[in-house]
């Protein structure tokens, strides 16, 4: 039975301006559905070879930039207007340095209208979701990368989005910090009834994190295949389900640079 | 090859002896110049300065129009932050308007026009004083709202926050920091053309005892105005990098 189409992204195309007045086609085409999620949660990753069209699509997908073609459509409706449904985190730290933990999660709703509920509740629920319970009061100048995404994560978890794009959030994390941001995403998406849209360069941590894979060309960005992730397999560093997705998908990637330029 | 870019080490070490050499070469060297009064000469300056020029009503004339013209416009431009920051805006699009004229006409010609038009008020410096550090700061928050990590506002954004709320609690507290620093350009700025402005205009103010020290050729009262207006601006500069440390401490990384 075909699920309900959570986003639709039809036919988006960009076209910035590049170098001595020429014109740059960034997103060609993209199109790519994702049905709502059969459990609470999913992880979707987008993974292509150019960061700044992941980038692009999905400052697309959140209506914070314009595709120069083409709609996104967010539950049969077109979302073309930034309303909080759908909440984009940076690929670098985005929480305010001037505000403490907990008044950067209230931002998120600070300025809205008819919030349901207590805003107190809301606020201190997401920061003990995302393990800043007795940080409230610091701030995020003072702390490492791993701690302002954790901040960026509750400030998006307190709108009550319906969609959360993450643009690389694991790119410039290393070691602890980064196994720990990493099983946090993962514990999202089990927990919370949030889809988790990842763009990624990172093959590894797209297979172990996601349900599904768009895999997207470069120059200009198109999405050329899906791959579905089954995750009653068994899937870790060491098992041979994940090693054969890994190399399916460099193949695939491989594949798309023979593609002529345009 | 170490960069000489932090401020000399020894700074303090170089004024006192340049104090020394002050005292050792115009006191005892060569106590009759026209190059820098005698020490004991400057010393007693004081109690002319006190009883003949004025000193401390027009000091307090200078000061205020000074550092009340720097409150005024920074709260101005606080209060305006949400407009001036947008591109597009009416209000900001004035402002930047005027500061085109800012680029041929120097701040002083601006100055001779107020005491053409305005010959006999007394509060014409402040005036002059205020709209220098209005427009002042209006051009630097618009320089530094474009500096402003775009990260910030995409996440604001994606949130569905307006777009004045995002130009007054984002844009603006990001660039505060940026902003309170310039206030120690700005001061040094505006001390030097309100000097002018009073050398021109007459009346009262620091810029009057140059005047006047000049018509009388009397170098210790010249020497001494500028040890004053020195200090001045120093403790000025101290105090607003007390407040940026202690209210305004992020910074745009």
């Amino acid at each position: 039975m075909n699920r309900e189409i959570l986003l639709e992204v039809k036919n988006i195309s960009k076209t910035v301006h590049g170098l001595a007045g020429s014109k740059v086609r960034i997103l060609d085409k993209v199109n790519l559905k994702i049905e709502k999620p059969e459990r609470l949660g999913q992880i979707i990753s987008i993974i292509a070879a150019s960061a700044s069209e992941l980038t692009a699509l999905l400052k697309i997908i959140s209506a914070i930039e314009k595709p120069s073609e083409g709609e996104v459509h967010l539950s049969g409706k077109q979302y073309h207007k930034p309303a909080g449904d759908i909440v984009f985190i940076p690929e670098h730290p985005s929480s305010f340095p001037w505000l403490n933990v907990k008044q950067n999660v209230e931002f998120a709703i600070n300025f809205k209208e008819n919030i349901p509920g207590s805003i107190d509740n809301k606020v201190s629920e997401a920061i003990t979701f995302v393990g800043l319970e007795g940080y409230e009061t610091h701030f995020p100048d003072d702390n490492s990368l791993g701690f302002r995404f954790r901040i960026s994560l509750a400030r998006a978890l307190v709108a009550d989005p319906k969609i959360i794009l993450l643009d690389e959030p694991l790119k410039n994390l290393h070691g602890e910090t980064k196994k720990e941001i990493f099983t946090l995403i993962a514990e999202l998406s089990k927990k919370i009834n949030v889809t988790i849209i990842i763009a990624s360069m990172n093959i590894s941590d797209a297979v172990l994190l996601s349900d599904k894979i768009f895999l997207m060309t470069r120059h200009p960005g198109k999405i050329a295949d899906t791959i579905d992730i089954d995750r009653s397999n068994d899937l870790n560093i060491h098992s041979d389900y994940f090693h054969s997705l890994k190399s399916e998908i460099e193949k695939l990637l491989t594949g798309y640079e023979n593609i002529p330029l345009k | 090859m170490r960069l000489k870019t932090a401020p000399a080490k020894n700074l303090y070490k170089y004024i006192i002896s340049y104090f020394v050499l002050w005292i050792l070469l115009f006191e005892f060297i060569l106590p009759s110049n026209n190059i820098l009064p005698k020490p004991s000469v400057v010393l007693l300056s004081f109690s002319a300065l006190w009883h003949y020029y004025k000193l401390l009503f027009n000091f307090t004339v200078t000061i205020s129009a000074v550092y009340l013209s720097i409150l005024l416009a920074y709260f101005l431009t606080s209060l305006l932050s949400g407009y001036i920051v947008r591109k597009n805006h009416f209000v900001s699009e004035f402002l930047l308007s005027l500061h085109w004229f800012s680029h041929f006409i120097p701040a002083i010609v601006f100055g001779l026009f107020l005491i053409y038009w305005l010959p006999g008020s007394a509060y014409i410096e402040y005036l002059f004083a205020f709209f220098i550090a209005l427009f002042s700061l209006v051009i630097r928050v618009n320089e530094e709202a474009a500096k402003v990590k775009h990260e910030y506002i995409s996440s604001a954004v994606s949130l569905g926050v307006g777009e004045s709320v995002i130009a007054k609690k984002v844009i603006w507290k990001s660039i505060q920091p940026a902003i309170i620093k310039y206030l120690i350009v700005l001061q040094f700025n505006i001390w030097s053309v309100l000097i002018a402005f009073e050398f021109i205009k007459g009346g009262y103010g620091l810029g009057r005892i140059y005047r006047l020290a000049l018509d009388y050729n009397d170098l210790s009262a010249l020497f001494t105005i500028s040890i004053i207006v020195g200090i001045t601006i120093y403790l000025g500069t101290q105090l607003i990098k007390y407040f940026k440390n202690k209210f305004y401490h992020w910074s745009l990384d």
